[in-house]
């Protein structure tokens, strides 16, 4: 029967084909909308790495002066980061599954060939723990271990599109690169992996590229290795670098692995003693203020998805319904234009409820053939807004996943049924005698 | 096949009640071919909206083919629709998009009747009426008669009980009509009841059985009508005249 329904709706498709050119247009347009902003939603507001998102917690301390809280507008909230002294001394306790504090930084690259140029590469400073706890994907060999971390190693993991541009994208495992001033043995290459958004640094950018390179955060001190990320300290410090590590500015970003409720419960215990002895050696002057917040909480405070994005979410799938609405009328017309055809074929045995479906299957070719044209508009529309929000970037930001495409479809039949369903209603209460000596 | 018995339908607006049937009862047997005669606004359509289920009726029952159709659903009154009756109109009533085969095609798809059966009924039904070779034909490619012969085919390709024609040569030349009206008479000879409603008298004189309406009733000549109204004798009245 729906083969029939299709033939049929097909029929009054090409019967008015201005109309129907209308009513998918109409469809089209609002569907184009509201997966637009579906989409951007969709990609900032979607669990980066689902199925760990409630055991990977982030770590904040508050250091902060007693005089004002680090945030006047949320004075509740500790830093966003923590001080390189804080990161040390947690490092050193064992209850966490896996742990891992880093930074973001700049460091420059020297190519074996003397055709490339040195180049700056974005480097994600880090810990081994780093790469199992986010579940970084490898293309060959893998990271460094504890050893190498204890022992300073001049070690790196590479990015696939670094790699790309340093040995042609073969296994580079062995090979030295020179980075800042001292070579470094490659021993792994990153697969493409660009989480979105960027989670496990969301302060300094949830959209931002991923890091072109991994070295150790035990190089920090000895290569003086800087943050290009944000820093920000209460008490102003002068000397040397190490004296910089030594003050309370905050810059790296902490995560534990904390596979249970009760392992959770034991670390928040440890960073509350641990915040008491800084208290007692009078170094953390505010109260207790910590904070244990696994990867969805930490989005949520850390405002990932701008009010403005779920403003825009809002408005584009309103847009939608306005514009389905707004075919009801035309719909209807249509509809009852065909009454006479319809009191004939209710005459041949046709009931209310087969009239109602073959009219909603029409809506629905309608709706879908709306939907493509509204997924292909919304191609062009993520694409302008790629070119706002992310130029310059390696890949597009928004894209159209499997996902999305799946949401745009069911937008479109969403859509269908509520342009339809009340036509379609309409039609199939049409009296048959009313019309059949009519014709 | 059809028994109604005091059967009412009253047709309302805001300021007029119109009693298209008043306590009308008629009982048309299996087999039976019944012409029904009477001035416009008698009530015959009616009669026949309401006999082929169309229609709902205010009061009285009426039982089809020894079932009691008062209080069934839509959907069960589509299904007798479809598989009892076969309806045929004056204005043909053909979908325009579609040619004749797929015309002829129309109820058998709402019986659900599978591809291969479907394609031989219709073409059963078709050569019924002398009309295979039109098969690809849209209703605009067909002469007034032509269009009326695919509606009776659609009308018999189920093989109903019943064939209800509401004036099925009303559009029809005097020569067009008696194909029509042969083709009735082989149908009813086969076996399938036949009501016609016409307000042709030489047409209706074909028919064995002839029931007159007036005013929504069943016409009681012996007591309602002046019988030389109705002389067979007197000569022929102008059909524009005639009552």
């Amino acid at each position: 029967m729906l083969a029939y329904q299709l033939r049929i709706a097909a029929n009054s498709l090409r019967r008015t084909p201005v109309l129907s050119a209308l009513l998918v247009a109409g469809i089209a347009l609002g569907v184009a909308v509201a997966t637009t902003f579906v989409t951007t939603f969709h990609v900032m507001a979607s669990d980066p790495i689902p199925g760990k998102s409630r055991q990977l917690f982030y770590v904040q301390v508050d250091n902060w002066t007693p005089d004002r809280p680090w945030d006047r507008d949320r004075p509740e909230e500790p830093p966003d980061q923590l001080s390189w002294r804080e990161v040390q001394n947690l490092l050193a306790s064992d209850l966490p599954a896996r742990q891992a504090a880093s930074f973001k930084a700049n460091l420059t690259v020297h190519p074996e060939s003397r055709e490339e140029r040195p180049f700056r590469a974005l480097t994600r400073v880090t810990r081994p723990d780093f790469f199992e706890m986010f579940e970084v994907p490898f293309l060959y060999g893998g990271p460094w271990d504890a050893a190498a971390e204890a022992a300073r190693s001049p070690v790196v993991v590479l990015g696939e599109a670094t790699n790309r541009r340093l040995f042609g994208g073969d296994d580079s495992v062995g090979r030295t690169v020179r980075i800042e001033d001292r070579p470094f043995t490659v021993l792994g290459v990153v697969a493409p992996w660009a989480p979105r958004p960027k989670f496990y640094d969301v302060t300094n950018g949830a959209l931002q590229d991923p890091e072109e390179l991994y070295v150790p955060l035990s190089l920090t001190l000895e290569m003086e290795i800087r943050s290009a990320g944000n820093t920000s300290n209460w008490k102003p410090w002068d000397g040397e670098f190490a004296d910089f590590l030594e003050s309370e500015s905050v810059w790296l970003q902490m995560w534990v692995e904390l596979p249970t409720a009760q392992a959770r419960q034991e670390y928040e215990d440890f960073l509350a003693a641990y915040v008491h002895e800084q208290q007692q050696v009078g170094r953390l002057t505010r109260p207790v203020n910590n904070r244990l917040r696994d990867v969805r909480e930490w989005m949520t405070v850390s405002e990932v998805v701008p009010p403005e994005a779920k403003t825009m979410l809002i408005i584009g799938l309103l847009f939608l319904l306005v514009c389905s609405i707004n075919l009801i009328g035309i719909l209807l017309g249509k509809f009852l234009g065909r009454a006479p055809e319809v009191g004939v074929r209710r005459a041949l045995g046709a009931s209310r409820g087969s009239v109602f479906a073959q009219h909603l299957v029409e809506c629905e070719v309608v709706a879908l053939l709306g939907g493509a044209v509204g997924l292909a508009l919304s191609t062009v529309t993520l694409r302008v807004l790629n070119r706002l929000f992310t130029e310059g970037a390696e890949r597009e930001l928004f894209t159209l996943d499997l996902t999305m495409l799946g949401a745009g479809v069911a937008l479109a039949l969403a859509a269908g049924i509520v342009a339809g369903a009340y036509p379609a209603w309409r039609i199939c209460r049409v009296a048959p005698a009313t019309y059949l000596k009519q014709q | 096949m059809i028994d109604m018995d005091g059967v009412s339908k009253i047709y309302r607006t805001e300021h007029v009640e119109t009693h298209a049937l008043s306590t009308f009862t008629v009982s048309v047997e299996s087999g039976e071919f019944v012409a029904v005669m009477g001035p416009s606004g008698s009530g015959k359509t009616t009669f026949l909206n309401v006999a082929g289920l169309l229609d709902v009726f205010d009061g009285g029952s009426y039982r089809l083919d020894g079932e009691d159709v008062s209080r069934l659903s839509d959907r069960a009154m589509s299904r007798i629709r479809n598989e009892k009756i076969g309806f045929i109109f004056q204005s043909f009533n053909l979908i325009p998009d579609l040619d004749v085969f797929d015309n002829v095609d129309v109820p058998l798809r709402y019986r659900g009747v599978g591809a291969r059966e479907r394609k031989s009924l219709i073409e059963e039904a078709v050569a019924t009426v002398g009309l295979s070779s039109r098969l690809k034909h849209r209703p605009a490619q067909l002469s007034g008669g032509q269009q009326q012969r695919v509606a009776v085919a659609r009308a018999i390709v189920g093989k109903p009980k019943l064939i209800l024609a509401d004036e099925p040569t009303g559009n029809l030349d005097s020569a067009m009509a008696t194909e029509i009206l042969t083709l009735l008479e082989e149908i009813n000879a086969a076996g399938t009841t036949v009501v016609m409603v016409t307000h042709d008298p030489e047409l209706a004189a074909r028919a064995p059985r002839q029931i007159h309406m007036l005013d929504g009733r069943l016409m009681d000549f012996s007591r309602d009508v002046p019988a030389p109204l109705f002389d067979p004798s007197r000569p022929r009245l102008d059909p524009v005249l005639s009552v």
